[in-house]
């Protein structure tokens, strides 16, 4: 076949209509119909940009996305501090960690020798769905470690500072952290809605999941390396809702999330900013 | 009669060198007294080396003489530098303004940068017989391709994928094909290598950002690449064979240096249980082998450039190796001097080589 100019020409035309009608297609579809869940998500749960961060890279990029802040409970032994940031729950233990494909004679290594160990985790991440609930059990499960270890602080006669950063702690628990906490993991959506059927209270992810050893428990775990859904843009029709929201808040005495933000996961659980509107 | 073009600008531009060495060669001859020219054989000679030096200048942008080969190159590396920073100034210039437009207009505003930069690259090839132009506006419409699609992307939350590597990699070659830019076809080459060692990960159940983690996974997209120009004739496009073998023999061989030194990431140690150290001795075997093979046999093809790049290969592996024995070990200064030792070696060995060929 002899290479033209009309051929380039129309090849090239022909490219980039079917790529474009590809990408805006699926976005169409993802959008279409009865979406997978739509959670009434707060400043709490999705986070604007820091007010603090480089000047020069918002004059750069005048898009402005929400990151979707989301947690999991730890196994309750060590401190609340804990439950704000931890990606390895207890529940995404090796047997968890089988059922998503990973292998299971590696995850239980026999010998404990170093070049076993090293074997259980060197399987690579695996994409996998994973289930996000919105102030659920985790959440109050979560309130009642920090007001426990709140009311052990004063009950013990702790040190005023002890006091006081307990109580500090149980405040940013009840008004400001995030009630978005990843309860479960699968492979299978229609198996894990029947499960959670709840499409305002749980939202479905695609996720990354990866093994890990822990040093403490002697045996491998699961941890969430990171969700697709993350970053949600936010179209311009809602940026004044949120333009100049706060962070998090500059002092203690700032308790109101600043704004509401109705979010959507659609037929490829991909999300976008149904509305936003500052309280 | 007049002989046929040749094929290529690079053919063309090989029989304009001739045409000036043979001159040169024949006055030197003359003046030895070694021969003389009957006046009607240099007549006739002269007048057809003329016409056909101004035929080729009509349908190639030629250098013809050393000045003017000098300033070719410094054009392209003026093009290429160009390309990229306009590339970049349409990456950052809709970033700055994207969040102010509506959905709509943003959309818009992309297809119609890739549309627009890709029917421009058409017309400027039309009246440009030097082809810098084209090219350098040829790379600011992948720019803009690309920029369509992974903002596209941002929009609407669409989950990664690398399905967009296809269409990447497809535009790539229709602009390397249609406008003879190497740079693009290596742009090309790079996305669909990508995208096949994704695929190999991702059968394997790897997430497919991950492919590169497992460096085998690039074994298949190398030989394919490699044998392509086998496959498909590329002898009308000059340069694009040897860009494939080129490419063919990085992808292959840069994996195979990966696992030589960090076996826990090969297939064979993480997902069948093998020994790494003894993994990586096979592959250090593969390599040394591979690259010598590779530089032998693009001798006897007469591959010029797979060859410089089979040598270059098999000296970082020697030296990557000398490294690892003997850099904690030895003082730096002894080090250094086996090093310098060993390319005085090397040197030694290809004369010998080139004495045998001649």
């Amino acid at each position: 076949m002899k290479w033209t100019p009309r051929a380039t020409l129309i090849a090239g035309l022909a490219l980039m209509a079917l790529t474009n009608a590809v990408a805006l297609g699926g976005a169409a579809y993802n959008r279409s119909g009865q979406p997978d869940s739509q959670l009434a998500l707060t400043q709490r749960e999705v986070q604007a940009p820091s007010p603090y961060s480089s000047r020069r890279h918002r004059d750069e990029n005048s898009g402005l996305a929400l990151t979707l802040q989301w947690r999991c409970l730890n196994d309750g032994e060590t401190a609340y501090l804990g439950n704000r940031y931890c990606l390895s729950p207890p529940w995404l233990d090796a047997a968890k960690m089988a059922a998503l494909g990973f292998d299971g004679r590696k995850l239980a290594p026999a010998d404990g020798s170093e070049a076993s160990l090293w074997r259980s985790v060197n399987q690579l991440p695996r994409e996998v769905l994973v289930v996000l609930e919105l102030n659920g059990p985790a959440y109050k499960e979560a309130l009642r470690r920090s007001e426990k270890a709140y009311a052990d602080a004063v009950g013990s006669n702790k040190d005023e500072s002890d006091q006081r950063s307990a109580k500090g702690e149980l405040e940013y628990e009840r008004d400001h952290s995030s009630r978005l906490f990843a309860v479960d993991a699968g492979l299978d959506l229609h198996a894990l809605r029947t499960q959670y059927p709840d499409r305002s209270a749980y939202a479905i992810v695609h996720a990354r999941v990866q093994p890990i050893w822990s040093e403490r428990k002697a045996k491998a775990r699961g941890r969430i390396d990171d969700v697709h859904a993350e970053h949600i843009n936010v179209p311009i029709e809602w940026r004044r809702a949120l333009d100049g929201a706060k962070n998090r808040p500059a002092n203690d005495d700032d308790k109101t999330p600043p704004f509401d933000a109705l979010v959507a996961f659609g037929q490829r659980l991909e999300p976008w900013l149904v509305s936003a509107a500052r309280r | 009669m007049n002989p046929p073009n040749p094929p290529t600008r690079q053919a063309a531009q090989q029989r304009v060198d001739d045409i000036h060495t043979f001159r040169l060669e024949l006055m030197r001859l003359e003046d030895e007294g070694v021969i003389a020219l009957p006046e009607p054989q240099r007549q006739a000679v002269n007048t057809h080396h003329d016409a056909l030096l101004a035929r080729l200048a009509q349908g190639f942008d030629l250098d013809h003489d050393h000045r003017a080969k000098q300033l070719s190159l410094g054009m392209r590396i003026v093009s290429l530098l160009g390309a990229l920073a306009l590339g970049a100034s349409v990456f950052f210039l809709f970033y700055r303004f994207w969040g102010y437009l509506t959905t709509t207009v943003q959309v818009a505003t992309l297809v119609s940068a890739a549309l627009g930069s890709f029917l421009l690259t058409t017309w400027i090839n039309r009246r440009d017989p030097t082809g810098y132009f084209t090219r350098l506006s040829a790379m600011v419409a992948f720019t803009c391709f690309v920029l369509n699609i992974v903002m596209l992307g941002q929009i609407f939350n669409i989950n990664p994928s690398d399905k967009a590597l296809l269409p990447w990699a497809a535009f790539a070659f229709v602009l390397a094909y249609g406008f003879e830019a190497r740079l693009l076809q290596a742009a090309g080459i790079l996305c669909i290598a990508a995208y096949i060692a994704a695929r190999c990960g991702a059968w394997g159940g790897l997430y497919w950002l991950d492919f590169g983690r497992r460096p085998e996974n690039f074994f298949a997209a190398a030989v394919a690449i490699f044998m392509l120009p086998q496959v498909v004739d590329q002898s009308r496009f000059s340069g694009f064979a040897a860009t494939y073998r080129v490419f063919g023999a990085l992808l292959l061989f840069l994996p195979v240096l990966v696992l030589a030194h960090w076996g826990e990431s090969s297939y064979w140690a993480a997902n069948l249980g093998a020994n790494s150290d003894l993994v990586e001795g096979v592959y250090q075997v593969v390599g040394f082998v591979g690259t010598a093979a590779l530089a032998w046999w693009a001798v006897k093809r007469q591959w010029p450039e797979v060859m410089n790049t089979g040598v270059t290969l098999f000296i970082i592996f020697f030296y990557s190796k000398l490294f690892d024995w003997w850099w904690e070990t030895m003082p730096k200064y002894l080090f250094f001097l086996v090093l310098g030792l060993t390319a005085i070696l090397l040197l030694m060995v290809f004369k010998r080589l080139r004495q045998v060929q001649a």
